[in-house]
């Protein structure tokens, strides 16, 4: 039988990382004996993926503790600006929120920005300290800052410790009182927000739930709202920590379900769970966004005949992640491909590696750009590749996506980021200080500003000590133009950008001159040039090679020399052909590398 | 036993040297001057154990190499090519070649190779620029290559050659053009003129590897090269290969026969041996290779059997180095019109030969024509 609704509380942990939210998770574990102590060790939850060999082999993303009569569901958060609506989602499902703070460190901008995330979403927030054992804590101080922030007596922060243990019990009681039990409606139909999805190899896309109203039961034939997708569910449970089937899952309970999926696109994170036929809700939960990539590239096989392995690869990985989207491509200068979205640059890291190292593939991919908005007489058309941008300013208007921003810096380092944040475009939108030390930032910053380097920038200008989250702020007008690199007089389509008029020169110089560097020398001059539209902005060029003989080739130089000859014809075969130019793939590579050339500025 | 009809030549290689030079990545030792008499038995020994695989093949040049053969006492040498003569087949009229540094010949030393039966003398002279030798390392001054030449005509030499390298360090199209007036005026009958190339494994490719030395300027050596071109053909030399000139009738024909594939033995360490599209070669260490002959067997450290298209890319690279070209007819127009229209070939009644500009690019010209 399902649980009393007045004695669960559905809660998450919002905390920068190293903070120590696996820590307090596990002392959270052991007081409530929710695992044994001889079973116990450090980092539980994190762990259990890894170490698991049959049965769910997915992360807790909700565990249930039994404490004091009590159930409490604690539900994970992802920890990156990348997946923001997850958070949102993971939030929605929860009615507290525990604010975990370092007591050296202080507030960092992720925590700050998941923090009004949580208030926003009506949580109830219980603040606490952590790390109070530490020589280095400044818990009085860090009070104040949390105090300032929640407007709230800095008596009232909890001050533990989760490596000792120390309050960790004051914490789950506070948790108990002050947390409101969820409210749901036995007897209307069911309605589960799906909070997390993942795939697992044998059984198939399983899903997070919180149940809202209705009930859940183990077997039932359910219907995604926003797919529309009917199927049989084979399971529910809960974690405590291992998966735990039940019978159901009531209102306002937190478990899993073994949906009998096997598209993770089919229960898409955000989505509503209903039975199906005429038991069904008419209405989903609020608020669920399709995913929304933010960050575009392309991706080419560096062996062309690696396309087939390429395009099996996507859609394999798709089945398990249900943010990836992508479109087949062809590039003149690399050949067939894809133009692959991401949520972020985290995101798109963690595909190619994916790729990489699970599908065996070498890969190209161009250097990540935003989506444009482009008007052309009242038509809007959508752009995910540079390439596809009118040329020389055929256009009205060009909009670009925006991010509103959240910098928390040491006060000594803000002229810094000031400094960092106009060169990149940004618009100050206010700013206050947590304490008299650190300065909590808003800017208003285009997103291609963010993804070419902004956070190694902001780290390298601040030593580290700022910190820095951000959420889509919409679109905005910018004169923006397309810049080409020409080859001999042939356009690289690879190589074209979108960037801001101002940085165009700045930009088409520097792409040159590394070119010029890049392209090996051919048997003619080849110009390498940067254009908008037909005007050349910046020019460069490669000598044609004078010399490449072997001055001795005498008895015992002959096999060497063929040998010589065979690798040298090998490395002419990889290479890319654009129009007379022979291109290496290094060179791609290494020019469409973003962090490189910023690095060097 | 397979025979050839085809003139064959012998290698001898000689891996002693007074000192190392820095770009030299030759099978070349200093200080193992010690093995010299075992050395020297060796080779016999190994002229006796090939000699039965070359039955029936007649030789038609010597050349020994090294190293400095001329390390090696006259007498040695004199008994080395009359034992290499009781051997192989070797004809009156051969062409027998030594290297010699300018440092280990004197008047006396070179009557007895000369009366030995060495008849061509081909010396390193490197540079007659003091600093392009110091870049190079090599012990010698300008005034001993004069010296060696003036020994050399003095005792009857009327077949020598010079070894020059351009293009390093320091060198300039004016010292290199002092070079060329200077070796010019020696009147030898046959020049050889090498760019500069960096080895990784030598001192030299360390350096530049490191950073604690330039490496060679390819635009530069193009142009040194373009000036020997233009210098050696005023003076009346016929370019017939890549790196070598020669007096008309003085090419050498050892050299030749490596270009035009025709057979070789090689004997001494690391020496290559080639005949019907097969290579093998000795074992490289002066060691090793003493052990495995005085073991009674013959050296050989490895082998390759070149397969059809390995033979046709050796053809077509080989034949290209030696200004003879290559028949048209074996290539696509498209695989070459280019190039006789850029001037890196020319169209020589239907034979392709490369330009002197081509042959600075002969790399290119042979993966283009073979793609």
């Amino acid at each position: 039988m399902a649980t009393d609704i007045s004695r669960i509380r559905n809660f998450c942990i919002v905390a920068h990382i190293d903070h120590g939210k696996s820590t307090l998770a596990d002392r959270m574990l052991e007081i409530t004996h929710t695992v044994d102590e001889r079973m116990m060790r450090a980092q539980y939850l994190d762990r259990m993926d890894l170490e698991r060999e049959r049965g769910i082999t997915i992360k807790a993303q909700a565990v249930r503790l039994v404490h004091e009569g009590h159930e409490l569901n604690l539900i994970d958060t992802p920890g990156h600006v990348d997946f923001t609506y997850e958070v949102s989602r993971s939030l929605a499902a929860c009615e507290g929120a525990i604010l975990l703070v370092d007591a050296a460190q202080g507030l960092e901008a992720q925590t700050l920005a998941n923090f009004h995330l949580a208030r926003d979403a009506g949580l109830t927030i219980v603040p606490a300290l952590n790390k109070i054992d530490l020589p280095a804590a400044e818990p009085d101080r860090r009070a104040e800052e949390l105090a300032h922030l929640l407007d709230r007596d800095p008596h009232d922060i909890l001050r533990i410790s989760a490596k000792t243990g120390a309050g960790v019990e004051e914490l789950l009681a506070a948790v108990i009182a002050h947390v409101p039990p969820p409210v749901g409606d036995a007897s209307a139909p069911l309605r589960a927000l799906i909070f997390d999805s993942a795939f697992d190899t044998y059984r198939g896309v399983i899903t997070y739930v919180r149940v809202h109203d209705g009930t859940l039961p183990s077997h039932a034939r359910i219907r995604m709202f926003a797919t529309g997708v009917e199927s049989d569910a084979e399971e529910a449970g809960v974690m405590a920590p291992e998966a735990t089937p039940v019978d159901a899952l009531g209102p306002g309970e937190v478990g899993y379900l073994v949906t009998g999926l096997k598209d993770v696109h089919h229960a898409k994170v955000g989505d509503t769970i209903t039975l199906a036929g005429k038991h069904a809700a008419t209405e989903p939960l609020p608020g669920y966004r399709e995913p929304k990539p933010m960050v575009w590239s392309g991706l080419y096989p560096a062996d062309g005949n690696d396309y087939p392995v390429l395009r099996d690869a996507l859609d394999k990985l798709k089945l398990s992640d249900s943010a990836l989207v992508y479109e087949p491509e062809s590039s003149q200068a690399l050949g067939f491909g894809f133009r692959v979205g991401f949520l972020g640059l985290l995101h798109m890291d963690i595909v190619r590696e994916r790729l990489e190292r699970e599908f065996g593939l070498e890969l190209i991919s161009t250097a990540p750009n935003v989506e444009f908005h482009v008007f052309r007489a009242d038509r809007m058309t959508v752009v995910h590749n540079p390439a596809e941008m009118p040329a020389g300013g055929d256009h009205d208007r060009v909009e670009e996506p925006v991010v509103y921003a959240t910098i928390i810096t040491p006060a000594e380092y803000l002229g810094a980021v000031f400094e960092l944040c106009q060169a990149r475009r940004g618009e100050l939108v206010d700013m206050s200080y947590l304490t008299p030390e650190r300065v909590e930032v808003h800017y208003v910053l285009p997103l291609a500003e963010i993804v070419f380097d902004f956070f190694d920038q902001l780290k390298s200008k601040t030593r580290g000590f700022a910190s820095l989250d951000y959420e889509p702020w919409g679109f905005q007008d910018s004169r923006l133009v397309r810049v080409d690199i020409l080859l001999h007089g042939e356009p690289v389509d690879a190589f074209s950008s979108v960037v801001h008029r101002d940085k165009a020169y700045t930009y088409g110089k520097q792409m040159v001159e590394r070119l010029k560097e890049l392209i090996p020398r051919q048997l003619f001059d080849v110009a390498v040039q940067a254009s908008i539209g037909s005007k050349v902005i910046a020019r460069e060029t490669v000598k044609a090679k004078r010399k490449d003989v072997l001055a001795k080739c005498y008895g015992g130089d002959i096999t060497r020399k063929r040998k010589l000859l065979e690798t040298q014809k090998k490395g002419k075969e990889r290479m890319r052909r654009v129009g007379r130019v022979d291109v290496p793939q290094e060179a791609f590579i290494a020019a469409l590398r973003v962090d490189e050339g910023a690095k060097k500025r | 036993m397979s025979t050839s009809a085809e003139p064959a030549g012998i290698y001898v290689h000689v891996p002693f040297c007074l000192t190392r030079c820095g770009y030299c990545d030759f099978n070349a030792y200093a200080g193992l001057d010690g093995l010299k008499p075992r050395y020297l038995a060796a080779l016999l020994r190994e002229a006796e154990l090939a000699g039965p695989g070359w039955a029936g093949t007649s030789f038609t040049s010597v050349f020994l190499g090294g190293g400095t053969p001329t390390t090696l006492a006259p007498e040695d040498l004199r008994t080395l090519l009359a034992h290499l003569r009781t051997v192989f087949d070797l004809g009156d009229d051969a062409e027998v070649t030594i290297e010699a540094n300018p440092d280990t010949v004197t008047e006396l030393s070179l009557a007895a190779i000369l009366d030995a039966g060495y008849g061509r003398l081909s010396i390193g002279a490197q540079s007659f620029d003091p600093a392009v030798l110091t870049a190079l390392e090599r012990i010698h001054q300008p005034a001993s290559v004069r010296a060696a030449v003036a020994a050399a005509r003095g005792v009857g030499y009327g077949n020598v050659s010079l070894d020059l390298i351009y293009g390093a360090q320091g060198e300039t199209l004016g010292s290199w053009t002092h070079t060329l007036e200077q070796t010019l005026a020696l009147a030898p009958e046959h020049i050889s003129a090498y760019a500069l190339t960096i080895e990784s494994a030598t001192p030299l490719g360390r350096k530049v590897a490191v950073g604690e030395a330039p490496p060679p300027d390819p635009d530069l050596q193009a142009d040194l090269f373009l000036g020997a071109c233009e210098l050696l053909r005023e003076a009346g030399y016929v370019h017939y290969e890549v790196s070598n000139w020669a007096r008309p009738g003085f090419e050498c024909r050892h050299n030749l026969g490596y270009w035009e594939r025709r057979p070789y033995v090689g004997l001494g360490a690391g020496a290559h041996a080639y005949r019907d599209d097969v290579r093998w070669w000795n074992v490289r260490p002066p060691e090793a290779y003493l052990e495995r002959v005085e073991a009674g067997e013959l050296p050989i450290g490895g082998s390759e059997s070149l397969d059809p298209s390995d033979a046709y890319l050796e053809e077509v690279f080989l034949r290209l180095r030696i200004l003879e070209g290559v028949p048209a007819s074996w290539f696509e127009p498209a695989r070459y019109e280019a190039f006789v229209a850029s001037g890196l070939l020319q169209d020589d009644l239907g034979r392709l030969v490369p330009t002197e500009r081509g042959l600075l690019l002969l790399n290119e010209l042979v993966l283009g024509l073979t793609a």
